[in-house]
C-alpha cells in the first residue's frame, strides 16, 4: 500500500477514499423490530442500500396442526397467529369452513362477531400506535393507548374468559351467548372511547415532531404497493382503496355505513393516519352493530355442526348420538378447496381450506397479511435514512406471528 | 394502471370474463367450486397466462399456495399442485390459477410478473419442495437451516426424525419419547412425575416429615 499526499481538493478526496458498505444486524430480539424479525441492512454511511428481513423465529406449524385436529378444534390454533387481532383470525377461519359447509349463522352471531372483530381492530389499531411512537421516542402515548387497549381486552375478558387467545368463536356461530352485560359494557366503552380520541388526535396526530419525522418518508407508491402484494391499511394509504368489508362483505358488514379511508401519499405519516381513520369507522360499525343486535339464538340449528342444546340430551337419544359423534369426531365437509378473503387489522388475511370429505382439514394455508406487507419495507426504506427505517417497521405493523406462522 | 381515487372502487365487472377467455386460449381448464373459479394452466403456459390475467385486470397477487395431493383420496394426476391466488384492484373478483407439478419438477418463477410472489414462493418452497426455476433468492423462508426436508409434505415424518441440533445435541426419537413416558431420565433428565404430583421429584413434603 503506498501512502498518498493528502490531496486538496474535495473531489480527489472522494476519488481516493476506499469506502466498504456497513452491514448491521437488526433484531431478531429488540423491541423496534416489533417481535423477533431480523434485518440485514446494508449502510451507506446512514443511508440504507440494501435491507433484507431473515422471518421464521417464531414458526410454530400452526397449518400443519390444523392438519391433525377437527374442524371445530381448529379455532384453538387460528387465534394464537396475530396475538393482536385474535379474532380476526378467528372469523377468517370459520368463515372459510362454514362456507365450505354451507352454514348459515344467526344474524345476533355475525353482529356480535363484527363487534368483536372491531373492537380488537381498534385494540390492535392502538398498539400500532402506541409501539410506533415508541421508536420515535415518545414514551407517554404507550401509556395512553394501553389504558385504551385494557378496556376493550375486559370486554373480551368477558366474553370469551381470555385476555388473548380467545377461541370464542365456533364453525356455525359463537361458544354460547354473550353474558348479562355484555351490551352495557360496550355501550360504555363506546361512550368513553370518543373524547379520549380526541384526546389522542390532539396529542399526535398535529405533533410537530411526529409530522417532521413521517411526512413524505418512506413512500410507497400505489404501482409499488400493487407489485409487491401489500394488502390492507398500509395499501390504502398508498392510494388503493381496497377493504374486503366493502368489497365482498361478509358476516353482515353490508348492514353498516362506514367509509374507507385512503390517503394517497404512500408515507409514513399516511399509513399512521389510516389506522387513527380506521379506529373511527370501527367505532361507528361497533355502535350501529350495537344498536342493531336483537336477541335469538347465535348457533346455527344444523346438527351437522353445532352441539344440541344441553336439555335436549337427558331426553332424546338421538340428541346423545349427535352429541357424541360430534365431540369425538366432528362434522365432514363435502371435499372441495375455498377460500374467504377477510380484512383484518394488518390486510388482506384469509384461510384456504382443502377439505378431502374427512373430520380434519386435508391442508389449510393462512394468507397471513404481515407476510406479505414485510416485502414493502425493502423498497420503501432503501436510499433513506436508518432511524427512519426503524419507524417503518412499525408503520406497516406486521405481527411476527403472523408472519412466521 | 387505473387505480380507484376515492374509498369506493370503481365498478368493475368483466375482468374475471376478460381474464378466463385469455387463460382458456392457453389451454387452461376451468372449474368452479362454491363460487370461486380456478383455471388449470400447462406449466409452459403459466407465466404467460399470468401475465395474460394481469393485463385483463387481475391486477394483484394474493398468495402463492402449495398442495401436497399424495395421500387425497382419489386423487388422479401429478402429485402437487401451486395455486396462485389473484384478483382484481377492486377485490370483487378473484381467480385461482392453477399448475400441477410432479415430485421434483420444477415451475417457473412468477417474480418476473409480481416482485410480491418472491416471499410467497420462497415459502412454499420451504414447505412443499416445489423449486421456482428462475426465482432470485430462492432460500428457506420459515423453517431452520438445520431442519431437512419440507414439512407440509404428506410423508413427512412428524415427532420421528432423529434432529441433530447445531450446538451438536442429537435428539433421538425413541429416547425422546421414553423420557416423555416416565420410562428414562432421557435427554432432559425430568423423570415424568407428572402423576405423582411432587414427591417423585422432591421425596417426601415437609409435613410428612412431622415438620410443621
Amino acid at each position: 500500500m503506498t501512502t498518498k499526499t493528502a490531496p486538496h481538493h474535495q473531489d480527489s478526496v472522494e476519488g481516493s477514499f476506499h469506502t466498504e458498505y456497513m452491514r448491521i444486524n437488526v433484531g431478531p430480539q429488540h423491541p423496534s423490530t416489533h417481535g423477533v424479525l431480523r434485518l440485514v441492512v446494508d449502510l451507506d454511511g446512514e443511508q440504507i442500500v440494501s435491507l433484507k428481513p431473515q422471518v421464521g423465529y417464531l414458526h410454530t406449524g400452526f397449518e400443519k396442526t390444523f392438519e391433525h385436529r377437527t374442524y371445530q378444534q381448529g379455532v384453538t390454533y387460528s387465534n394464537r397467529m396475530d396475538y393482536l387481532h385474535g379474532f380476526g383470525h378467528d372469523l377468517a377461519y370459520v368463515l372459510a369452513v362454514e362456507k365450505l359447509m354451507d352454514s348459515r349463522v344467526p344474524i345476533r352471531a355475525q353482529r356480535i362477531r363484527v363487534i368483536l372483530n372491531e373492537l380488537n381492530r381498534i385494540a390492535s389499531h392502538l398498539i400500532f400506535f402506541g409501539t410506533g411512537l415508541l421508536d420515535m421516542g415518545a414514551l407517554t402515548p404507550f401509556f395512553y393507548t394501553q389504558r385504551e387497549r385494557e378496556k376493550i381486552l375486559d370486554i373480551f375478558e368477558l366474553v370469551s374468559g381470555a385476555r388473548m387467545n380467545y377461541g370464542y368463536f365456533r364453525v356455525g356461530g359463537l361458544y354460547q351467548d354473550s353474558p348479562d352485560g355484555f351490551e352495557e359494557r360496550v355501550q360504555a366503552w363506546y361512550d368513553d372511547f370518543w373524547p379520549h380520541l380526541e384526546q389522542y388526535r390532539n396529542l399526535w396526530v398535529g405533533n410537530d415532531i411526529v409530522l417532521a419525522r413521517t411526512k413524505g418518508v418512506c413512500v410507497v407508491p400505489p404501482e409499488m404497493a400493487i407489485d409487491h402484494a401489500l394488502t390492507g391499511p398500509s395499501l390504502r394509504a398508498s392510494g388503493v382503496g381496497l377493504d374486503f368489508r366493502k368489497a365482498q362483505p361478509y358476516s353482515s358488514y353490508e348492514d353498516y355505513q362506514f367509509d374507507v379511508p385512503v390517503y394517497q401519499e404512500g408515507d409514513l405519516w399516511a399509513r399512521m393516519m389510516i389506522r387513527f381513520d380506521e379506529m373511527v369507522e370501527a367505532a361507528r360499525i361497533v355502535k350501529q352493530a350495537l344498536d342493531l343486535l336483537e336477541p335469538g339464538p347465535v348457533k346455527d340449528p344444523d346438527r351437522r355442526i353445532s352441539l344440541p342444546p344441553r336439555q335436549e340430551l337427558e331426553n332424546s337419544m338421538e340428541a346423545v348420538i349427535f352429541h357424541f359423534k360430534l365431540v369425538t369426531e366432528g362434522f365432514h365437509p363435502p371435499k372441495g378447496e375455498v377460500y374467504v378473503p377477510t380484512e383484518s387489522a394488518r390486510g388482506e388475511l384469509g384461510y384456504y381450506i382443502i377439505s378431502d370429505g374427512g373430520s380434519m382439514p386435508y391442508r389449510v394455508k393462512v394468507h397471513a397479511p404481515s407476510l406479505a406487507n414485510l416485502q414493502s419495507l425493502e423498497p420503501s426504506s432503501i436510499g433513506g435514512l436508518f432511524a427512519d427505517m426503524v419507524i417503518n417497521i412499525a408503520s406497516f405493523d406486521p405481527v411476527l406471528g403472523d408472519v412466521d406462522k | 394502471m387505473t387505480l380507484p381515487a376515492t374509498g369506493s372502487p370503481f365498478a368493475s365487472g368483466g375482468v374475471l370474463a376478460a381474464a378466463l377467455e385469455r387463460l382458456t386460449a392457453l389451454g387452461g381448464t376451468t372449474s368452479e367450486f362454491k363460487g370461486m373459479t380456478s383455471v388449470t394452466l400447462p406449466k409452459s403456459q403459466l407465466i404467460e397466462g399470468l401475465e395474460a390475467a394481469k393485463a385483463a385486470g387481475m391486477v394483484m397477487l394474493t398468495d402463492v399456495v402449495g398442495i401436497d395431493y399424495l395421500t387425497y383420496p382419489g386423487h388422479r394426476g401429478k402429485r402437487f399442485a401451486v395455486v396462485y391466488n389473484i384478483h382484481d384492484v377492486t377485490g370483487r373478483e378473484r381467480l385461482f390459477v392453477r399448475v400441477e407439478l410432479d415430485d421434483g419438477e420444477a415451475s417457473p418463477t412468477a417474480t418476473g410478473v409480481w416482485r410480491g410472489a418472491d416471499f410467497l414462493e420462497r415459502e412454499t418452497f420451504d414447505m412443499m419442495g416445489v423449486v421456482f426455476e428462475g426465482h432470485p433468492n430462492l432460500r428457506k423462508l420459515l423453517t431452520p437451516e438445520d431442519l431437512e426436508g419440507h414439512p407440509h409434505r404428506k410423508d413427512f415424518p412428524i415427532g420421528e426424525s432423529p434432529t441433530l441440533f447445531n450446538d451438536g445435541r442429537f435428539l433421538d426419537p425413541a429416547t425422546f419419547r421414553a423420557g416423555l413416558m416416565g420410562q428414562d431420565t432421557g435427554l432432559t433428565g425430568w423423570k415424568g412425575g407428572a402423576r405423582d404430583g411432587v414427591r417423585s421429584t422432591q421425596g417426601t413434603l415437609p409435613d410428612e416429615r412431622g415438620e410443621s
